[in-house]
């Protein structure tokens, strides 16, 4: 029985120092100066923030800043209840030299909800384990699409010109964006553009130019890439005719005619009665006149809102027109081209009112009194002789 | 012809009295016809001038043709009209029952051609003085759709025969033109006379009546030009 319980003590014992024994591994007092060094130097998950559903990867970057002394890694695993490994673990054993790094790469899909989560990566060593967890987030905010200048209203067939604004309001940056629009009876230009990759937190400014056929709605889509992930955001804009309040709107002014007896000269002022910019305005006149050098069309120029310049046309005309239609010809910032038409009375004077001003009573009159004169003395010579 | 010239000037009946005892003789008259011509071409000479300036951005080398065409024009067109002026009065003194030959008439209005020397002279001076002021519209094809060309054209010639100076030459041109053709109808009124044996009233009817209607359409030209 004495011997029974000195076996018993005996297995307890060593059933003890075992356990102790296996503790001991783990924080072997004499290994643990060399694990202590083995740490995780840096992680990274590509993209940084995950929208529900996007695929990535975790990349844990182990070193060993022992400077003699090489670890044998074991079982690289990355562990989480949300976050779903798609690719395996690191099963093999490799040694890390000292003062070396190497990289554990997971492939991984965010198939959960926005909020942020902390997966956590765990290496084994010979005689210990290294555990770490990192903060991971999900978050689904789109990026973020602003109409910064647009036309009040559109013209059938004439282009005009928008401007959007991208916005970035994620925590990452973004790659690859491209803006595509599109509409039922719409010309646009350019209707695909390459935009390019976006910081976090900054806006990009996009101009395109749409040339409507009718009255739609127009469709805005822009793609990117968090990551390798594919995402989409879109908006409409209304395209509806009409006229546009702030568009240029030159207007004659101080209109005099004169004639030099060859041609009519007809000068003037243009303003810009409108709030957009007139741009290359031009002067000249239309049929019954005929246009005549020195200024068959009269190049104003530019004319900004309030602004105003002078011109001058010359052009001859047929006997019986009274008046003449001068054209104002001027651009939009599109290129598109705008006509205006203004009759201008021609005066009483000049080379039609010398028809019309009467007759040459002076040299008719002189003319007869001649006759006469002629006539009244052959009468009395005739006479004469008779007698 | 042993006559002076200054006779038919001053003493025309005479002149033509003297004349009829000889035989037709072209050479006086010719010669007074040619020298109206060659003055009228220098006239027209002038005036083709600004025509042709006028017209050549439209069609480059016109200039010549047109200068040619106007000299040619003015003294082939002097003669001519001598020819039918002739014919217009010894149509007019056949109704009055002239009697005389075509050839004497011929040559007799040759004669009342003379007064037109000094007429055509005044213009020719009137024309130095007055054309420079003309102020001749450039035609330029460029720009100016073809069928619109032809308006073009009209406008600019209007353009040009309406400038004050134009206006003004013309009115003084008229005026000097009615005086000596009345001169010239004096004369003609003798040689007519006298060429187709008619009365003085026959003979001032027969040149009277064309001489005046021609004035009054040159004195209705005048008014609605």
């Amino acid at each position: 029985m004495k011997m029974h319980w000195i076996l018993t003590s005996i297995c307890l014992l060593l059933f003890a120092s075992t356990l102790v024994g296996v503790a001991s591994a783990d924080l072997s007092e004499s290994m643990s100066p060399v694990t202590g060094n083995v740490f995780v130097s840096s992680v990274t998950f590509y993209p940084e923030v995950f929208f529900t559903g996007d695929k990535g990867t975790a990349t844990y970057v182990v070193m060993n800043s022992n400077t003699n002394t090489s670890v044998m890694l074991n079982h690289g695993t990355f562990s989480d209840d949300n976050f779903k490994l798609l690719s395996g673990t690191y099963d093999f054993s490799n040694t890390l030299g000292p003062l070396q790094t190497r990289p554990f790469t997971f492939s991984i899909l965010a198939d959960v909800p926005e909020g942020d989560y902390y997966p956590s990566f765990s290496l084994s060593f010979y005689n210990s384990n290294l555990y770490h967890k990192t903060l991971v987030q999900v978050d689904n905010t789109p990026l973020e699409l602003t109409v910064v200048d647009k036309p009040d209203a559109f013209t059938q067939g004439k282009k005009k010109t928008i401007t959007i604004q991208v916005a970035n309001p994620r925590k990452n940056d973004v790659r690859n964006m491209i803006l595509e629009v599109a509409g039922d009876g719409i010309t646009a230009s350019p209707s695909r553009t390459f935009v390019g990759d976006l910081a976090s937190g900054a806006k990009i400014p996009v101009n395109f130019s749409v040339t409507p056929d009718k009255e739609t709605p127009l469709a805005l889509t822009l793609t990117y890439d968090n990551g390798d992930n594919p995402h989409t955001v879109t908006m409409n804009i209304p395209v509806t005719f009409g006229t546009d309040k702030k568009q240029a709107d030159p207007v004659m002014s101080n209109v005099i005619v004169k004639n030099d007896g060859s041609v009519y000269h007809v000068t003037g002022d243009v303003n810009n009665a409108g709030l957009d910019t007139a741009n290359t305005v031009t002067v000249t006149s239309l049929s019954p006149a005929v246009p005549q050098d020195p200024y068959k069309t009269y190049v104003v120029g530019a004319l900004k809102a309030d602004d105003f310049g002078s011109f001058e046309v010359t052009f001859t005309t047929d006997a019986n027109s009274t008046s003449v239609p001068i054209q104002l010809s001027y651009r939009d910032s599109d290129g598109n081209i705008y006509n205006s038409v203004q009759n201008v009375n021609i005066p009483s004077t000049g080379i039609t009112a010398q028809k019309s001003s009467g007759l040459p009573l002076v040299p008719i009159i002189a003319g007869l009194v001649i006759v006469a004169v002629f006539v009244g003395g052959w009468f009395v010579y005739i006479r004469k002789n008779k007698k | 012809m042993k006559e002076s010239l200054i006779n038919l000037l001053i003493n025309t009946d005479t002149f033509f009295r003297n004349a009829m005892e000889e035989e037709e003789n072209f050479t006086i008259p010719v010669l007074i016809v040619l020298a109206v011509g060659i003055i009228s071409a220098a006239y027209g000479y002038l005036i083709g001038r600004l025509t042709s300036q006028m017209m050549s951005a439209v069609t480059p080398g016109i200039e010549s043709i047109i200068l040619i065409s106007t000299i040619l024009g003015a003294i082939i067109g002097t003669f001519v009209f001598w020819l039918i002026w002739a014919g217009v009065l010894y149509g007019f003194s056949a109704v009055f029952k002239g009697e005389g030959t075509f050839k004497r008439t011929l040559e007799f209005t040759g004669y009342g051609y003379l007064p037109q020397i000094i007429g055509s002279f005044i213009t020719l001076a009137a024309a130095f003085e007055y054309l420079p002021e003309v102020k001749v519209p450039q035609i330029s094809t460029a720009g100016i759709p073809t069928d619109q060309l032809g308006q073009v054209i009209q406008n600019a010639v209007s353009t040009m025969m309406h400038d004050p100076a134009m206006v003004e030459l013309t009115q003084i041109t008229v005026l000097i033109t009615i005086v000596f053709l009345l001169w010239s109808a004096n004369i003609w009124i003798f040689g007519i006379r006298h060429a187709r044996k008619l009365s003085p009233r026959d003979g001032a009817l027969c040149v009277g009546i064309p001489v005046i209607a021609y004035i009054l359409y040159m004195i209705y030209n005048l008014g609605v030009s």
